[in-house]
């Protein structure tokens, strides 16, 4: 059939375009002749002709049904599309109708991108069919015939172009029959259908805007995202708005994941941005560049650039460089580095006693340690995102082993702050360095540069679960950009988290004034573990959360297998052990701690229980979980909307959560707003988290985005929370609902 | 120990200062389309005599730009119906410099040696101060011009205040310019009263201009 029809369809064009030729005798790029001479323009419609033709044979009185416009262009020439693009004009009809009948609008096939550096219209080649639906009243009755007429205007373009017009009707007769298809045009009708681009609720999208583009982040259905593949010469976004983006842009369309993100230039004449982007995708082209696969798009807009964040977010790589130093600075006094860093300090104090001049050497190697660690984690974090992982800062703590070995290590650092045991095992020397007290003090003592690098390493790896406010806006910001400037500002980060460090150590002047060592750093030694310990019950519980029940026993487990191993290890593998017992002790030791690793690993494999899915739990808050359907149902419905963008291994995240997000004020502003609250839990790896999260320039939590419902403009609140900060936020956003 | 000191901050200090000078560059690379309320980018081109004529020539003046193309419709609709005239003469008599430039390459639509442009000129009664010639397109590009017409207001402090439509009816119909709504006489009659333009900005139509290539 399809064969059929393809053949009536050519024959059609031959036979107009005979018909049109010969009674136009001008010649085929006579645009002089034509156009020069509009007194008495030879022939009406230039290199193209036009035919009004329905699809059924009879009309049903009080029915509707379906009318063609039929365009037929000399080859090379084109008309346009709803949107012109830059230049040009689309086709309309003025109809003259009978009372009591109507025409509805032109149904606009998906066009083709026509390019005439720098400019690109919208339109069609050869043929087209512009589908148009007639609603006729019931005062015809049969026997009756229907007469429609009206003026058809298009323009026919080459690269110059000619206004066209044509004076069409058709009469059809009036039949209380159903119609009958008309067998010649049916075919034309069915296959014009299929070329229209249908609204499909499956493909999601909106549009991020961020001076002077658009990014469009479109989510094809499952199947189809697999079928496009990774060819995307094919994909093309063709905007309804004439004004809304620049025609001829480079749309450089690409996977993120599973997200097409396509990216448009604003129009240069565009005077605002629009709430939402109209247009259609066209997804696949036959070979001669037509679109054979097309779906409507209509992508809500979120503006970026608020003014209210804006300090925070900044633009350039020398605000994300200033940003990136102050959050490492910070960095420090966030609760997951601050015990490990007051040892440090008291360090510095021992060492600066011992060896004068010993303070700026450990000072440089701490930096080097802090410096080198962020660099391998920036390196890893690249190359992670290179191989097609979402990860983001802090993506390390996604794993469940890694947060598994966190306790355990710091498990083991509390012990041995404790006294629990004396030892040199050569991990407890590496991270804890000089504030173990170890009575075998020369050996320590040999590499204390080593040792400084490695608690560079240990503050580091501490140090990521928090967030430091600025710098959530600094990695953000890195993370889109070429490795280099990522790197730059991971070495920022570092510089930043070193800096105090490194001053101390170079000034002796305030190194003297630290009180001298005694009797007093051993107890502050011991009050630190509790810190330690705490640490412990809360990277427990994070393991918990991403295991479930049985994978935190095997944890708990581990820690005690390891407690063990250490104890027998210290008591009789130790310095001061004798031959041959050490012997066996040590390899009693290491076996029991293998073991520990062995329970750990499984532990770290295991998946909670169906039914307890992970932030279930961690929810403080009892919020429900974001998806971008749910949040994109929200913002469509004109409704505030807060995302809580958290996770359990994130303390900040928790402390905002508790100390605000969940306090009978906070709440009460919540509900008395229509403010919707919804919880992405980025404890576990999640692709969307992390694509949302890059929609808002950040890659790590905690992220407050709050939409006012209003369109646009998500506010990003700060990465410390207080209640007035939330209040004054919603104060200033979101009107009260009334 | 001062050595390394003054190393550590220097290099702090160092990457700093690069990071700020790039992107200031950055910034500057960026802004490739002229921006209402800015400077208007400067141009000299010849007019169809072989004069030079230099925005800066006209510093202290209302200038209007006007992209043209006889060979194109929707340009034969404001000029078949002296529509383009009447405002040429209208703001002329206010002391406003018209310029009227073509950016057709050579052999392309609108394209005319200079002697044929004033023969064009006289039959069309052009009342602009001069036909500027810009068969490279260069200053074309550098006001974004798309489309003939398209219409460019300068301040006499040399600000860009308008770029774009001529009216709101996208049409080639001679009797769509009942009716229209002419942005650029609104624009002129705001600026020139010394309002701010309220819409200094409109999606151009027309036909494309016949850029090289």
């Amino acid at each position: 059939m399809n064969e059929t029809f393809r053949a009536v369809t050519r024959w059609n064009v031959a036979v107009v375009l005979a018909a049109g030729l010969a009674a136009a005798p001008v010649p085929l790029l006579g645009q002089d002749a034509v156009a020069d001479q509009d007194s008495a323009r030879p022939d009406p419609s230039p290199h193209s002709a036009a035919a009004l033709i329905a699809e059924t044979r009879s009309v049903q009185p009080g029915s509707s049904f379906t009318v063609g416009l039929q365009l037929t262009l000399e080859p090379g020439w084109h008309t346009y599309w709803r949107n012109p693009g830059d230049s040009g004009e689309a086709a309309s009809i003025t109809w003259r109708l009978p009372a009591g009948v109507t025409a509805g609008e032109i149904q606009w096939p998906a066009p083709q991108l026509i390019s005439f550096p720098p400019l690109a219209s919208y339109g069609y080649f050869d043929e087209v069919l512009l589908l148009v639906e007639i609603s006729t009243g019931s005062q015809f009755g049969a026997g009756d015939s229907l007469r429609l007429a009206g003026r058809a205007d298009w323009l026919v373009c080459i690269e110059d172009c000619f206004p066209a017009e044509a004076d069409l009707e058709l009469t059809l007769p009036v039949s209380d029959a159903p119609p009958g298809l008309d067998r010649l045009t049916a075919p034309l009708f069915e296959a014009a259908r299929a070329e229209i681009p249908g609204a499909d609720s499956s493909w999601s999208s909106f549009a991020r805007f961020k001076e002077p583009w658009y990014g469009l982040k479109i989510d094809p259905p499952d199947a189809l995202g697999s079928v496009m593949g990774s060819d995307l010469s094919d994909v093309h976004f063709f905007a309804s708005d004439p004004n809304v983006i620049d025609h001829a842009a480079e749309q450089s369309p690409d996977w993120d994941g599973e997200t097409l993100v396509i990216r448009l230039a604003r129009s240069g004449f565009s005077a605002g941005v629009p709430d939402t982007v109209f247009g259609v995708l066209v997804t696949e082209r036959d070979g001669a560049g037509a679109p054979i696969a097309a779906v409507k798009i209509s992508a809500p807009v979120i503006v970026a650039g608020n003014p209210a964040v804006e300090a925070e977010t900044g633009s350039g790589l020398g605000v994300a460089l200033l940003f990136a130093f102050l959050g490492g600075l910070l960095l420090n006094l966030m609760p997951c580095v601050f015990p490990v860093l007051s040892l440090k300090v008291l360090g510095f104090v021992e060492h600066s006693q011992q060896q004068p001049g010993g303070a700026a050497r450990q000072g440089a190697a701490f930096a080097t340690g802090v410096l080198v660690s962020f660099w391998v984690l920036g390196a890893l974090l690249l190359v992670l995102r290179a191989a097609g992982e979402s990860v983001g800062w802090g993506f390390q703590l996604q794993s469940p082993l890694f947060v598994g070995a966190m306790a355990v290590l710091f498990f083991l650092l509390a012990l041995a702050l404790l006294g629990a045991f004396e030892i040199g095992i050569s991990f407890t020397r590496f991270a804890t360095d000089e504030f173990v007290k170890v009575p075998s003090r020369t050996h320590i003592a040999r590499n204390p540069t080593a040792r400084s690098f490695g608690s560079g390493v240990l503050a580091t790896i501490v140090a990521t679960p928090c967030t430091a406010p600025f710098m959530g806006a600094a990695l953000g910001w890195a993370l889109l950009k070429p490795p280099a400037q990522t790197m730059l500002v991971f070495t920022a980060l570092g510089a930043g988290m070193a800096a105090p460090y490194v001053a101390l150590s170079l000034s002796p002047g305030l190194l003297d004034r630290l009180p001298a060592p005694g009797r007093w750093m051993e107890t502050l030694k011991q009050l630190l573990a509790f810190p330690l310990l705490a640490t412990v019950v809360w990277l427990a519980w994070v393991f918990g959360l991403q295991t479930g029940v049985n994978g935190l026993t095997g944890l708990l487990s581990a820690l005690l297998l390891a407690g063990l191993a250490i104890w027998v290890g210290a008591r009789w593998g130790g310095m001061a052990a004798q031959q041959p017992g050490k012997a066996i002790a040590r390899a009693t030791a290491i076996a029991i701690g293998g073991v520990a690793l062995l329970i750990l690993v499984r532990a770290a494999g295991s998946v909670p229980e169906p039914g307890s899915a992970p932030g279930a739990e961690s929810a403080t808050t009892a919020w429900p979980e974001w998806s971008p359907t749910a949040a994109g149902e929200v913002l469509r419905e004109g409704r505030p909307l807060l995302i809580d963008f958290t996770a359990a291994w994130c303390l900040s995240c928790q402390v905002n959560e508790r100390v605000v997000l969940n306090t009978a004020t906070v709440r009460d502003a919540f509900r008395e707003r229509g403010v919707t609250t919804l919880r992405a839990d980025w404890t576990r790896r999640d692709a969307a988290i992390t694509a949302a999260l890059a929609e808002l320039e950040r890659s790590s939590v905690p992220v407050y985005a709050l939409y006012s419902g209003r369109g646009g403009d998500p506010v990003l609140l700060p990465s410390v929370l207080t209640k007035e900060i939330v209040l004054e936020a919603l104060e200033t956003y979101v009107p009260v609902q009334r | 120990m001062n050595r390394s000191r003054i190393s550590f901050w220097t290099a702090v200090a160092t990457l700093f200062v690069g990071a700020a000078l790039y992107s200031a560059q950055e910034a500057r690379a960026q802004s490739a389309s002229p921006t209402i309320g800015e400077p208007a980018p400067a141009f000299t081109l010849p007019d169809t005599y072989g004069t030079e004529h230099a925005l800066a020539d006209y510093r202290g003046e209302w200038v209007v730009l006007e992209w043209l193309n006889y060979g194109c419709p929707y340009v034969k609709k404001h000029y078949n119906s002296q529509n383009m005239q009447g405002l040429q003469e209208t703001y002329g008599g206010k002391g406003v410099k018209w310029l009227a430039i073509v950016s057709s390459a050579q052999g392309k639509q609108g394209y005319y040696e200079p002697a044929e442009m004033n023969e064009m000129s006289e039959q069309k009664g052009q009342n602009a101060l001069a036909v500027l010639l810009d068969p490279t397109g260069e200053v074309g590009r550098l006001y974004n011009a798309q489309t003939t017409p398209q219409m460019v207001i300068i301040d006499p402090a040399g600000t860009l205040l308008y770029n774009g439509a001529i009216d709101d009816k996208p049409s080639s119909r001679p009797a769509s310019l009942e009716g229209a709504h002419n942005y650029l006489a609104a624009a002129l009659d705001e600026a020139m009263a010394g309002k701010p333009v309220s819409v200094p900005t409109t999606k151009p139509y027309g036909c494309s201009v016949k850029y090289p290539g």
